[in-house]
């Protein structure tokens, strides 16, 4: 069982990545009075630019790649998808948290190797971004590992199955609330799509890539925006279960010895979950210009931060 | 075996290899690297051993002794290591400049007088070697002049106050307890009172602090590790501030007691709990300094105060898991950062001095090893999984969520992304990207430079993925001091609340890597182009310097610079400059006339007459 999962996992969470972004550029498109590309263009983009011709600036400009593709398979394999969960019992979010690093380092070591211009500013901006976002990431993060007493995702979905969201429970709304504001920023859209900013730095960080480095990039992209939104349903929205009526469900089909049907069930509420949230972070991508790096900073370290701050207090206070 | 012999070894071996020099450069280099590689074996043979007091010298009517136990075989081992790769790293580096047999006589006498403070059975020995590693590390700072001069200045001179602090402490406890063994002393505190054991800790943190460098205490550092050569800078930073750390365990744990260190005040205003802060604020406000630098090993000694931040805010925080990762986060740092500098002496090296990072670039493909290590010790620096450091952080940061203490949580884990972004500034404007014409020409560092540097990436990433090795030390060390002992195997920690498992993450990264590399392999291979051959989007690639590293978070600087000055520094520079002004008027009395000093004497017993004839004392 844990085989199959890790085998078929990250495939899954390309597939749903890729989805989305075909996704995204249609609502993109209706928004615009326009009708757009079908929702398999990237898969077909990727299969073209394996075959196109790529230039290559160095070893550690092909080396960055892989190790940020590599590191969010890893991750991947980390977040519970519903009631499957490979590999995420060897260090809980702790782990999750430092191997989110390598996608960002190891872009930036690949983009570093570039000696352009528009790479570096756009590594520079993707750093400061982060750095802007992980404030309050790391507030809402504690507050939910303190309020739960654990450090490990699946005992906090798990726990959520039986006191219901933690979206919804009043302790942790104002982090919820915080969480929900950064999320364009850490999936880099508008407004904060400052990294790439195609008029201004020529897609930064990726300008120097083609042929098979841009079709990597690409299936990276396509495994972030999955991990963004699926840590944010398994943290908040309860993962894979829909309340108490799914685990009266779930112990009815377990006795009839359907376990595998519980499982793919709860995978496509994990999927339905992330739908809604996903459409939601493109809406506000749609109506938005791009913000600057300081007007972005900034933004980031005041709202959400303050209301993730809030809620780390309040959970520390009914914690006591 | 004794425990003499090691001390009779390092010692005379310093001063042999200084008369040594005198004869043949050559032979001297060979004698330096055989002395400290003895040293290692003989440590290394002691593993598992404690021995008892050991006497070995009367002083001042005082009987001295040594002692060893797992915490300072620990410290030991550490310390010999760091001390015959620097060693064998300095052979290259320090070739052909002056004043090269003091160089390594002062080398020697530093690991020497830092494996006699561990060794101390008591407190007059380990003030002696303490006031000895003092005053070599002061010679040795100042090794290059000119700036280093007053770089050293300033370390000893905070070095001082810190040693006059401690002495008071000793005193104290002298007059106290009767005796200066370290285990009688421990024996007869529990009786004193609480009163007595604050002031005794805050004489200690001061000594040890100054040291170890923790915030209010730390403005010598960045001077000092950056003024210093190279391979004395990976000692300084790499073990010899972790003497403070050692000096505040023995304090904390093995003197007064976890029990009573635990208890002392109450509240909010727990000692443990404002040390644990201080720690806190060690990591943040240094890590984000050390962003604004420019300066490749000011950079990397701002993040020594940060690191040491981590330790202390581990070993204060006093649970056994916060503590383990605390004591080994001492040894993770001592190889990071020691790999971090002599990465910075192999540049320095190649390209005559410079490590302005503004100046550099591109030097990946001309020292590549070089560059494997810089990269392997920054992703340790940072904690990426699979590098020691991420063990270490990983247990500190768990104890500190489990027990309910989010916020010091916070700072300890917002202090990652400062290096974050400080290590990839590094790594980006030192090697990565374009290559100046003027050194078009360099070679790759020599082999003695680039021994050191594998052996540091080795260790790293090995006890990354096999933390259990050095864990169980650690964790005989925990529970000497009356901690509960940890669920230790090879891969990590075993336990209910989040377990770790090191070599499921190894397994799952580089079958990730390989897959990867398959389905990149799979496309069309890539065409290798000159470093100026970019899109530029339409406009002109100038030849020279065409990159983007000056001013590398330029918007970020904007907004925090105005918060991040270091107003302690200018402060004590304020007070310094008080003091001077205060002797130079004391110095005036001093005229070098006779008359007046007939003057002065005439009036003090003017004086005294006056007194008794008044209040008639005597």
């Amino acid at each position: 069982m844990n085989i199959i999962g890790i085998v078929l996992f990250p495939p899954i969470a390309f597939v749903i990545g890729i989805f989305f972004i075909g996704l995204s550029r249609r609502i993109m498109a209706r928004i615009q009075w326009r009708y757009g590309p079908p929702i398999i263009q990237p898969i077909i983009d990727i299969i073209k630019l394996f075959s196109q011709r790529s230039v290559s600036h160095g070893i550690i400009f092909g080396l960055g790649i892989i190790l940020s593709l590599a590191g969010s398979i890893v991750v991947v394999l980390f977040l519970p998808l519903g009631k499957i969960c490979p590999i995420s019992n060897s260090g809980g979010l702790l782990v999750i948290f430092y191997l989110m690093l390598l996608m960002p380092l190891g872009a930036a070591l690949s983009g570093g190797e570039a000696a352009n211009p528009n790479t570096s500013i756009g590594i520079s901006r993707k750093l400061i971004l982060a750095l802007g976002y992980e404030v309050p990431l790391l507030l809402i993060l504690l507050a939910v590992m303190t309020y739960y007493k654990t450090i490990s995702i699946i005992e906090i979905v798990t726990i959520q199955q039986s006191m219901g969201w933690s979206l919804v429970s009043l302790p942790l709304l104002l982090s919820g609330i915080a969480y929900l504001f950064i999320l364009p920023a850490i999936m880099g859209v508008r407004p904060f799509e400052l990294i790439k900013a195609p008029q201004e730095i020529s897609s930064g960080p990726i300008v120097e890539y083609g042929g098979n480095f841009l079709a990597l990039t690409t299936i990276e992209h396509a495994l972030s925006l999955f991990i963004g939104i699926a840590l944010f349903v398994n943290l908040f929205l309860g993962g894979g279960g829909i309340g108490s009526i799914s685990l009266q469900l779930e112990s009815l089909l377990t006795s009839a010895g359907l376990g595998c049907i519980v499982s793919f069930l709860t995978g496509i509420v994990f999927f339905i979950k992330m739908l809604v949230v996903f459409v939601i972070v493109i809406l506000i991508n749609a109506v938005y210009p791009r913000l600057r790096v300081e007007q972005a900073i900034k933004y980031l370290w005041k709202w959400p931060t303050l209301f993730a701050f809030i809620g780390l207090v309040i959970v520390l206070i009914i914690r006591r | 075996m004794s425990l003499q012999l090691i001390l009779i070894i390092a010692f005379s071996g310093a001063f042999i290899t200084y008369l040594l020099g005198k004869l043949s450069h050559r032979v001297r280099d060979y004698f330096a690297v055989l002395v400290s590689c003895a040293l290692v074996v003989i440590i290394a043979l002691f593993y598992g051993k404690s021995v008892g007091k050991t006497f070995y010298l009367v002083f001042l009517d005082l009987p001295l002794f040594l002692e060893l136990n797992t915490l300072s075989w620990f410290f030991a081992i550490t310390i010999a290591v760091m001390g015959v790769l620097s060693i064998i790293f300095s052979l290259s580096y320090i070739k052909g400049k002056e004043r090269t047999d003091f160089y390594y006589l002062m080398m020697l006498l530093v690991n020497a007088s830092m494996l006699g403070i561990v060794l101390s059975g008591d407190l007059v020995s380990f003030y002696i070697f303490w006031e000895i590693m003092s005053w070599s590390t002061f010679l040795l700072i100042s090794y290059n002049r000119g700036p280093a001069l007053a770089a050293g200045m300033k370390y000893i001179i905070m070095s001082v106050i810190g040693s006059a602090a401690m002495l008071i402490g000793i005193l104290s406890l002298y007059t106290t307890c009767g005796t200066l063994i370290i285990s009688e002393i421990a024996v007869n505190i529990t009786s004193a009172s609480s009163g007595y054991i604050l002031f005794i800790l805050i004489s200690f943190v001061i000594g040890f602090g100054i040291k170890s460098a923790i915030v209010p205490l730390h403005t010598w550092l960045p001077y000092a590790h950056s003024e210093a050569p190279s391979p004395f800078s990976a000692v300084l930073s790499g073990i010899l501030i972790k003497m403070g750390t050692y000096g505040f365990l023995l304090i904390m744990y093995v003197v007064i007691g976890l029990k009573a260190f635990l208890e002392l005040g109450s509240g909010l205003l727990n000692f443990h709990y404002i040390l644990c802060w201080l720690g806190a604020i060690t990591i943040v406000i240094p890590t984000f300094i050390a962003l604004l630098q420019n300066d490749a090993k000011k950079l990397l000694a701002w993040h020594s105060i940060g690191q040491i931040g981590y330790i202390i805010l581990g070993i204060s925080f006093g649970m056994s898991l916060s503590v383990a990762g605390g004591i080994f986060h001492i040894f993770n740092h001592a190889t990071f950062k020691a790999l971090l500098f002599l990465t910075v002496g192999a540049v320095e090296y190649r390209t005559n001095g410079v490590r302005d990072l503004n100046s550099l670039g591109g030097l990946i493909k001309k020292m590549p090893v070089v560059f494997i290590g810089a990269l392997v010790g920054a992703f340790g620096l940072i904690g990426i999984p699979l590098t020691n450091g991420f063990v270490s952080k990983w247990l500190i940061y768990k104890s500190l969520i489990l027990q309910g203490q989010p916020f010091l949580a916070f700072f300890a884990l917002i202090g990652t992304w400062g290096t974050i972004l400080s290590l990839y500034k590094f790594l980006h404007n030192i090697f990565l990207g374009q290559l100046p014409e003027k050194y078009k020409n360099i070679k790759k560092a020599p082999f003695s430079m680039q021994f050191p540097i594998i052996i540091f990436s080795l260790i790293i990433i090995l006890f990354g993925i096999l933390p259990g090795i050095p864990l169980r030390v650690v964790n005989t060390i925990v529970t000497s001091f009356g901690f509960e002992s940890l669920n230790v195997n090879l891969w990590g920690i075993a336990s209910e609340t989040g377990a770790l498992n090191t070599v499921n993450i190894f397994a799952a990264i580089i079958v990730a890597g390989i897959i990867v590399w398959l389905i990149f392999k799979a496309g069309r291979k890539a065409v290798s182009v000159a470093q100026d051959d970019n899109y530029a989007a339409g406009a002109y690639v100038p030849p020279d310097k065409y990159h983007y590293t000056v001013d590398f978070y330029n918007p970020l600087y904007r907004m925090i610079s105005p918060f991040l000055r270091d107003f302690v520094d200018k402060f004590y520079t304020k007070l310094a400059g008080w003091t001077r002004n205060l002797c130079s008027g004391v110095r005036r009395l001093y005229t070098g006339d006779v008359g007046n000093y007939v003057i002065y004497i005439v009036l003090f017993l003017a004086l005294l007459i006056f007194i008794q004839l008044n209040w008639s004392i005597w």
